[in-house]
């Protein structure tokens, strides 16, 4: 049964009232038996618990819960929370950020936040060089962050950079003195923080086994309160198994589990009256990066053979069953700056023969597929055998996505082709054109190397520029080119289907970390 | 009289029909597949189909015929089993010649060595390899022979010191025979029997882990119709496609039981020491 | 006296046979990649990264240098931190120790309860019906794709009949930590229903693993059972009128179990190695799942200290049984 759940709204009042209580709730608390619990089985091991190593979206549950950052994305279509700022002043120039955070905001273990974490924070994700360091790096250097007083931050800038509150959203807060207490040879507290938790999330850390998931309770005490009816104590299982993951929450042992299984599995879900399920259309595009470095694929009329090789309704709407939608260009469909108009490849033999000819020194392609993903493994499969029907000889190597997203920065060793999502970090147009394929951004986020002097101005401008309906006429200049460079080849735009227990009431999804918010989940008493 | 013995075994005769049929089928998948272009085509509108007329052993997660798969994939099977098998023999049994036939410090070491490579469980050093390597086929088979080379260095070594003190050896050695001739010319003949039965039974072996190498995804990419793989596609869609792991498991099992059998067969066939002995401790 | 040298000159080959093991692992991180730094150093690193991490651990001394440092690492319990998860990996690795153990010695009680007693029934009906029905089984059992038999099991216990739990290790978290082992932990806490859940959960991994074992136990013991009945003591004992059942209970069983205890190490060993698939299927949290999801994280220095890992506890158990053995086996005595 499928059933639409209206948002769950925060009294600010009720929040405001519960800033007084501090602590984990139920540690003292008689009511120890009426605790609501929220069980998540997530296809990926929580094996690591760093919110500065961790950047994936599927296990983004850790660093929503446990730990919070200046601005957080919330509903769909993505809307910017200023989660800890309680003001922010932007220099005329655009480079330089000074935020005043709220006042009282604790840590699990009672310190008050200070501007000083903040900072640590910034340091620490330069420092480590993982997680989220690609959309700071460019932009801050180790250093120039400044505590101007006990509440107060500035970022200087080394650039204007129009989406810069969006990433703050990755610029997770962790408690400086806890970490730096647990430091060892200046490794930043890695691994300490590896299997513990120092932040002001949500909820608390309560039990963490890598080879099982982790336990958290509720914290009361967090800034920004609570609402009428919230959970009590959230649990999440790394469950590879799908069937497993798919039977756990038919009988009622999982309250949910990831939004992206296959439709057979969907399908069952879908009739099991112990299940709700809630569909929506997300910000993650799957696409095959084209590697414009290597010959012939430099050339426009290899690339647009290649487009047309693909049976993107095969396996959009057969091997996927629909779950997916057809995105024509490289934006999300839902986003603002993808063009409602754009005209995309379709699969037509005759068109990729024709192209095909016009191109000299044709070669074997080789794709690289990521191991442990079926979308994408199948997805090479078929490019494969559509190339094989014009006569071009494509191999697939598998990789585990590990061993393949470094050569994404390498244009000698990179595959070239490569299937695979980009996921939404930040929702605005920059996460899927400029970071993807301006060409300042070789060797780091444009593993395409992709070169087109219109797009890279278009990008650029569109970075200073604040207004969004300037920006919006740009972004959408630069999706249409794209698709007529045929700079990759765009497949479709994913649909969330969350599965949850009926008892869940409401839920508040957002397509940077799904439904993984436990903050905005309802069950019923 | 040979032949009458040779087939009175039953074991014998079931391992040489399976492995047979294993060849055939290899050799003729072309003209016995239904669906010859389902090893690297499919057909989107039929994915994930039970077994029926049209697809005799149902279809997989991208539409192919997971029959005509199935007979493609025993070429690989057949092509990873003897290459790897192969070359550990290569490497293993001269190994165990040199070893067994000489003395001294060199021997030693040599046996040593393949002791250590037996006290370490093969699977798990022939991950580290491949992994070492990257996932491919050739790996795959380097990885094994490099792990299974032992096995064959011990059974020569064992064979080739019970042997070098026959009245045969001190005969060649007496007519001034050099020691590489003794050995391929006079030792291995004899000793022949006992390789060809342990390396019967390897190929099961092989067959068997380079199956759980690309369960695990270190063997053959998509859509290469490697057996491991298949079964390790199939997981996602359990329990509604049973039939997905089903097949590619039957053939493997017969496939290892067939080399066993005949392994088995052919000890009491060439190996006379232990001929209806009984004790069949491999 | 004779028992003690012989346990010393086990004990004594155990040292080199372990060099012989950090040796291989040595050769396959160091020497066998093209460029060992950027392999250890995991393919995110940048070019400044491994050229550091080249420093550190001295990748471009000469060989044998490298390997003393290598050595003095592992002697020193150090056997690389994770590349993913930047935790030692020997914590890893030791935290999985009990899952992995309890499930192997389950499977190896289970086989040896299935896997004797056949193999006793098929050597006193040999070559009759029954005895070709258990060595045709026996065959399946050591033919079969362990990780498809688990499937297999999945799909019939858990996801039709829905008796068994399809994966994983408990419902929820585990007892406190004593042994580790979840079953007897519960039982020391006196967790009943704990115990009844640890158990459901062991259930079809521990089959699964048990069959090719057990195959392997039956072989052994047939031919254990065979060789004792053939033998000039028993043919003495029948010509001096003992009855039947007290020679099969007396001597002959006797016989065959200690035949059978010779092969358990090799059997333990199976069952380690056996892990790494059927823990994979059944998401078990032991050292065969850290293998597996390091595999897919590439993460290299995990996988290599795995196999170091699991080469030495194979080899230290192998030891032990071989020890155990020599003491109970009346020859050497």
């Amino acid at each position: 049964m499928t059933g639409k759940f209206p948002p769950l709204t925060i009294n600010r009042r009720a929040a405001l009232a519960g800033l007084s209580a501090t602590g984990l709730v139920g540690m003292h608390s008689p009511a120890f038996a009426a605790r609501q619990k929220f069980v998540t089985a997530n296809n990926n091991p929580y094996d690591l618990l760093d919110p500065h190593q961790l950047f994936d979206i599927g296990r983004i549950a850790v660093r929503l819960n446990m730990y919070d950052a200046l601005t957080r994305w919330v509903d769909n279509p993505p809307r910017l929370e200023n989660w800890l700022i309680e003001k922010v002043t932007i220099s005329p120039d655009g480079k330089v950020y000074t935020f005043v955070i709220k006042q009282n905001v604790k840590f699990h273990d009672g310190t008050v936040m200070t501007s000083a974490d903040v900072v640590y924070s910034m340091e620490r994700i330069l420092a480590l060089k993982k997680g989220a360091y690609g959309l700071f790096k460019d932009v801050i250097e180790p250093g120039t962050t400044k505590a101007l007083d006990p509440r107060t931050v500035q970022f200087t800038l080394t650039k204007p950079f129009a989406v810069f509150m969006a990433v703050l959203s990755e610029l997770w807060v962790v408690n400086s003195a806890l970490v730096k207490k647990n430091e060892k040879n200046g490794d930043w507290g890695a691994d300490w923080l590896s299997k513990s938790e120092a932040g002001s999330g949500g909820y608390a850390l309560r039990r963490y086994d890598p080879a099982i998931g982790f336990q958290t309770a509720r914290f009361e005490g967090h800034f920004a309160g609570w609402g009428k009816n919230p959970i009590d104590d959230a649990e999440f299982r790394g469950v590879l198994e799908t069937a497993t993951r798919v039977l756990g929450v038919m009988k009622g042992e999982f309250n949910t589990t990831d939004g992206y299984l296959p439709a057979e599995q969907m399908a069952r879900m879908k009739e099991n009256p112990n299940i709700k399920t809630w569909e929506a259309e997300s910000i993650r595009t799957f696409y095959f990066i084209i590697n414009h470095w290597k010959a012939p694929l430099n050339d426009v009329n290899m690339r647009k053979a290649v487009c047309y090789a693909f049976d993107y309704d095969g396996f959009n709407n057969k091997i996927l069953s629909g779950t997916v939608v057809r995105n024509n260009g490289i934006i999300p469909n839902p986003m603002w700056g993808a063009p409602k108009d754009l005209q995309g490849y379709t699969y037509d033999l005759d068109k990729a023969k024709y192209h095909l000819s016009q191109v000299k020194n044709v070669r074997p392609l080789q794709i690289g597929a990521m191991a442990g993903y079926p979308q994408s493994e199948q997805a090479a499969q078929m490019l494969q055998a559509g190339c094989a029907k014009i006569g071009l000889e494509v191999k697939i190597v598998s990789e585990p996505y590990t061993t393949i997203a470094p050569k994404l920065n390498d244009r000698e060793r990179a595959h070239d082709l490569i299937p695979l999502w980009r996921s939404a970090y930040f929702a605005d147009p920059h996460n899927w054109t400029g970071f993807l394929f301006n060409s300042s951004n070789f060797d780091a986020g444009n593993a395409s190397y992709y070169k087109n002097p219109r797009v890279d101005e278009l990008c650029n401008k569109a970075l200073i520029i604040t207004d969004q309906d300037q920006r919006r006429v740009m972004y959408e200049e630069v999706s249409r080119i794209l698709v007529e460079d045929a700079a990759g080849i765009f497949i479709n735009n994913t649909k969330f289907h969350g599965a949850f227990t009926k008892n869940v009431k409401s839920i508040r999804f957002c397509p940077i970390g799904d439904a993984q918010d436990v903050r905005w989940i309802e069950m019923q008493g | 009289m040979r032949m009458r013995r040779l087939f009175r075994d039953r074991a014998l005769l079931i391992g040489t029909v399976i492995i047979s049929i294993l060849v055939l089928v290899a050799v003729f998948a072309g003209p016995l597949a239904t669906f010859p272009d389902h090893v690297t085509g499919f057909d989107p509108n039929h994915r994930l189909k039970a077994p029926g007329w049209q697809f005799l052993l149902g279809t997989d997660r991208m539409g192919a015929d997971i029959y005509s798969r199935l007979l493609f994939g025993a070429r690989l099977t057949i092509l990873i089993a003897v290459t790897a098998t192969g070359t550990a023999v290569i490497i293993g049994v001269p190994i165990g010649l040199i070893a067994g036939y000489f003395d001294g410090w060199a021997s030693e070491a040599l046996m040593r060595v393949s002791d250590i490579f037996l006290a370490v469980p093969q699977i798990v050093l022939a991950i580290a390899i491949a992994q070492t390597l990257g996932p491919n086929i050739q790996n795959v088979i380097l990885a094994l022979s490099v792990t299974y080379w032992p096995f064959w260095a011990r059974l020569v070594y064992a064979e080739t010191r019970s042997q070098r003190n026959e009245v045969y050896v001190e005969a060649a050695k007496a007519m001034g025979a050099s020691p590489l001739r003794i050995m391929v010319m006079h030792i291995l003949p004899n000793i022949a029997g006992s390789i060809i039965v342990r390396t019967t039974i390897g190929m099961g072996a092989t067959i068997l882990a380079a199956a759980s190498l690309g369960f695990l995804g270190l063997g053959a990419p998509p859509p290469a119709p490697e057996w491991g793989r298949m079964i390790a596609e199939s997981r996602e869609f359990l329990p509604q496609a049973w039939w997905y792991a089903t097949a590619p498991g039957i053939a493997i099992l017969m496939v290892v039981m067939g080399f066993n059998l005949l392994g088995d067969g052919l000890r009491d066939v060439l190996d006379p020491r232990i001929r209806r002995g009984g004790g069949d401790g491999r | 006296m004779r028992i003690l040298v012989l346990a010393l000159r086990r004990i004594a080959w155990m040292p080199p046979t372990l060099l012989g093991l950090i040796a291989i692992v040595f050769t396959i991180s160091r020497i066998i990649p093209a460029d060992p730094a950027r392999v250890i150093a995991g393919e995110n690193a940048s070019p400044a990264q491994v050229e550091a991490l080249r420093q550190k651990f001295g990748l471009d001394l000469p060989l044998m240098q490298q390997f003393m440092r290598y050595l003095r690492d592992i002697v020193n319990g150090d056997l690389g931190i994770s590349l993913y998860s930047q935790r030692p990996v020997v914590e890893d690795l030791l935290g999985r120790l009990a899952a992995t153990f309890e499930l192997a010695i389950a499977a190896m009680c289970l086989a040896i309860m299935i896997g004797v007693p056949l193999g006793v029934v098929s050597a006193l009906h040999r070559n009759r019906w029954l005895d070709q029905v258990i060595r045709l089984a026996t065959m399946a059992g050591l033919a079969m794709a362990a990780f498809w038999l688990a499937i297999l099991l999945q799909l019939f216990f858990s996801m039709t009949l829905g008796v068994t739990p399809v994966q994983g290790r408990i419902d929820g978290w585990g007892p406190d930590q004593i042994t580790g082992f979840y079953t007897i932990d519960a039982l020391i806490n006196g967790d009943g229903e704990t115990f009844g859940k640890a158990l459901r959960y062991l259930i079809l991994p521990t089959a699964t693993l048990a069959i090719p074992a057990a195959a392997t136990i039956v072989r052994f013991t047939r031919a254990g059972v065979l060789n004792a009945l053939s033998s000039n003591f028993v043919f003495y004992q029948t010509a001096m009128g003992l009855p039947r059942r007290t020679i099969i209970w007396k001597y002959i069983l006797r016989s065959a179990f200690i035949g059978t205890l010779t092969q358990i190490g090799l059997v333990f060993g199976n069952l380690l190695a056996g892990a790494v698939v059927i823990e994979t299927v059944f998401s078990w949290p032991g050292l065969g799942l850290f293998a597996y999801n390091s595999i897919l994280q590439s993460d290299y220095n995990a996988i290599m200290a795995f196999t170091l890992f699991t080469g030495s506890v194979f080899i230290v158990v192998n030891l032990l049984i071989d020890i155990a053995q020599t003491l109970l086996d009346p020859r050497t005595r």
